[in-house]
């Protein structure tokens, strides 16, 4: 759109409007396909991972056995719960000079209204140091997105799943204390506990686990 | 018995320095040429896809609308201007027109998309003719509106793929909060409508407190008087047409001061080129004087060494332009991901394409400017006078 925007400093005649006006109608609605990027990372990262310099965006997808494995620890009867898998991911590598501190990762998740996307910054050992949603619908989407319902959050790792299912909201530990912020969107307080789920376990296959086998 | 073609091919082996250095310029040469050449064709070609899949050859809207083009977008559509849904009816009675359908177009502020905020854009359209005008679409599930006061909505491709919407499921439109059933999912298209929310009209403007419209899409009849139409459409108060085909017009226009200063490039890149061609075979006739010299006692004639050096020429031209379309072929989602970049407008499709068709022109005018270029050198050969040769090298 810059482009646009310099031109129209010049002196348009008719036929640039005419052109602007389609390359509008053209542009406008380009959304981004499957994948789940931040919207605008340059401004993000530091936000979630405040003492980050840089980073590095790596963009992986699953190999058949790790999908068969993220499957498998999902749990195969609620697949359809946790869709998509099978797509392309992008993780944020984040650094502090030369030093590599952590990751944020992204996931969708289908929610009532509409997508969710639920980003998390993770340090070396998987523990959640931000957490943040992108995107959600609903009328009472700010709730979830409220930095106080993040906070709640912060600390956790995949390992307090091992006692809270989020398919059926049953469970003991920090995940079970947490309260849905907003009673009238049930559906999506789930969706947001599977998204996180979801996300810890992917970024155990794609990284962690990795790590551990080749530290 | 060796063949002249041999004998070229070992005097170019002698210095391969040299050799692969002029093969070089002239398949970073061919490269640009035919990328160009097939972005030429290309980009026009899907420029023309894009407007031939826009399903209506004028637009009518209020005067302004450009302007507010960037409003629907900066400011979540207020401020918009409209026009009266009348004004289809009566555009419909030119005996030009074949069919006219009404779109309201709307943005509504969604504060949950993103740290600040975004915009979530819909168009109400009319069950009844917009289906018409968009004959190439195809639903991958489900399919239109019951009727033009439903709660439903059509969704593109991206869209649906974006919000993780199937047929059966709800949305909400922000602002307003009203829900509305995904009634249908689009394939495909490779348009701008990939990402877009189909709403009915009717019920787009009860969402929006309003019974105007913003455009009107036309779709004229074949071989009508088009420019007559759009002349008679700008006689009607507060409105403003755009005609398609003066948009393309308008965007080549845009786009052939960025085509004339790279073939620009290309033309200089073949000649320099041409001058690499000529001064490699001029040293290397130059360097062979004597060998030449006792060619010619053998019984050589002049045309059997300007052939032999000319072959040299061919084999320098032949082979660096075949790596050129090579090039070419192997990076041509580059070039045209390049061009989106650089151009004002890129249309969807590929932009640069490149066929056999026009490898094989690429090949043949490299070839026929590397002869060019190596006709004096081989002239230079041809000419040696073979007893003052062999006496210099005593």
């Amino acid at each position: 759109m810059k482009e646009q925007a310099v031109a129209i400093s010049g002196a348009p005649g008719k036929g640039f409007f005419q052109a602007l006006f389609l390359l509008f109608l053209m542009a406008v609605p380009a959304w981004a396909a499957t994948g789940c990027d931040l919207n605008s990372p340059d401004r993000d990262v530091p936000r979630l991972f405040p003492e980050s310099t840089r980073y590095r965006s790596n963009y992986v997808s699953l190999r058949a056995d790790q999908l068969r494995s993220v499957v498998a620890r999902l749990g195969e009867s609620f697949r359809v719960l946790y869709d998509p898998l099978n797509v392309p991911y992008t993780i944020y590598e984040i650094y502090n000079g030369s030093e590599k501190v952590g990751y944020i990762h992204g996931v969708n998740q289908k929610g009532q209204f509409g997508g969710i996307q639920v980003f998390v910054a993770l340090d070396l050992a998987g523990r959640i140091k931000s957490f943040y949603i992108q995107k959600m619908s609903g009328q009472w989407a700010g709730k979830f997105r409220d930095t106080e319902f993040g906070r709640r959050f912060l600390g956790i790792s995949l390992k307090d799943f091992d006692s809270f299912d989020p398919v059926s909201g049953k469970g003991s530990g920090r995940l079970a204390k947490i309260r849905n912020p907003a009673p009238e969107m049930e559906t999506d307080f789930y969706g947001v506990l599977r998204a996180l789920k979801k996300n810890l376990i992917l970024m155990d296959e794609l990284v962690y686990s990795t790590k551990r086998q080749n530290p | 018995m060796i063949s002249p073609f041999q004998i070229a091919y070992k005097n170019l082996l002698r210095d391969r320095v040299r050799t692969l250095l002029t093969l070089g310029g002239i398949m970073l040469a061919s490269w640009v040429l035919v990328s160009l050449l097939g972005f030429n064709r290309g980009y026009e070609r899907a420029l023309d896809h894009d407007i031939d899949n826009m399903g209506y050859q004028l637009m009518v809207m209020a005067k302004g609308c450009p302007y507010e083009a960037a409003t629907l977008m900066l400011q979540g559509g207020t401020g918009l201007r409209y026009i009266e849904r009348s004004m289809v009816d009566s555009i419909s009675r030119e005996p030009e027109v074949e069919q006219a359908t009404p779109i309201l177009m709307q943005a509504y502020f969604d504060p949950n998309k993103g740290e600040s905020g975004g915009i979530a854009g819909y168009f109400g359209v009319e069950a009844a003719t917009f289906p018409a005008m968009k004959l190439f679409y195809r639903f991958r599930k489900g399919g239109w509106f019951q009727n033009e006061n439903a709660a439903e909505v059509v969704m593109g491709f991206e869209a649906a793929e974006l919000e993780q919407r199937e047929v059966g499921d709800m949305t909400l439109v922000p602002e307003k909060n009203v829900q509305l059933k995904v009634v249908g999912i689009l394939e495909r298209t490779g348009t701008q409508d990939d990402g877009t929310i189909f709403v009915p009209l009717k019920t787009l403007q009860n969402i929006s407190e309003t019974d105007k419209i913003t455009t009107i899409g036309i779709r004229v009849k074949k071989g009508a008087d088009v420019a007559g139409l759009e002349g008679r459409l700008y006689q009607l108060p507060n409105v403003q047409v755009v005609s398609f085909s003066q948009v393309k017009q308008t965007i080549m226009t845009l786009v052939s001061t960025t085509r004339v200063m790279v073939f620009s490039i290309a033309v200089i890149a073949l000649l320099i080129a041409m001058a690499g061609v000529a001064n490699t075979v001029l040293m290397s006739v130059v360097e062979r004087l004597q060998e030449i010299g006792v060619l010619k006692t053998m019984g050589a004639m002049p045309s059997d060494i300007f052939l032999l050096v000319w072959t040299e020429t061919l084999i320098l031209c032949t082979g660096g332009g075949i790596a050129g379309v090579g090039l070419a072929f192997a990076f041509a989602r580059g070039a045209d991901a390049l061009a989106r970049r650089v151009l004002p407008y890129a249309p969807k499709g590929g932009l640069v394409e490149i066929d056999l068709k026009l490898a094989l022109l690429t090949i043949g005018v490299v070839g026929v400017v590397g002869l060019l270029s190596g006709a004096y050198p081989a002239w230079k050969a041809g000419r040696v006078r073979p007893l003052e040769t062999i006496r210099s090298a005593v």
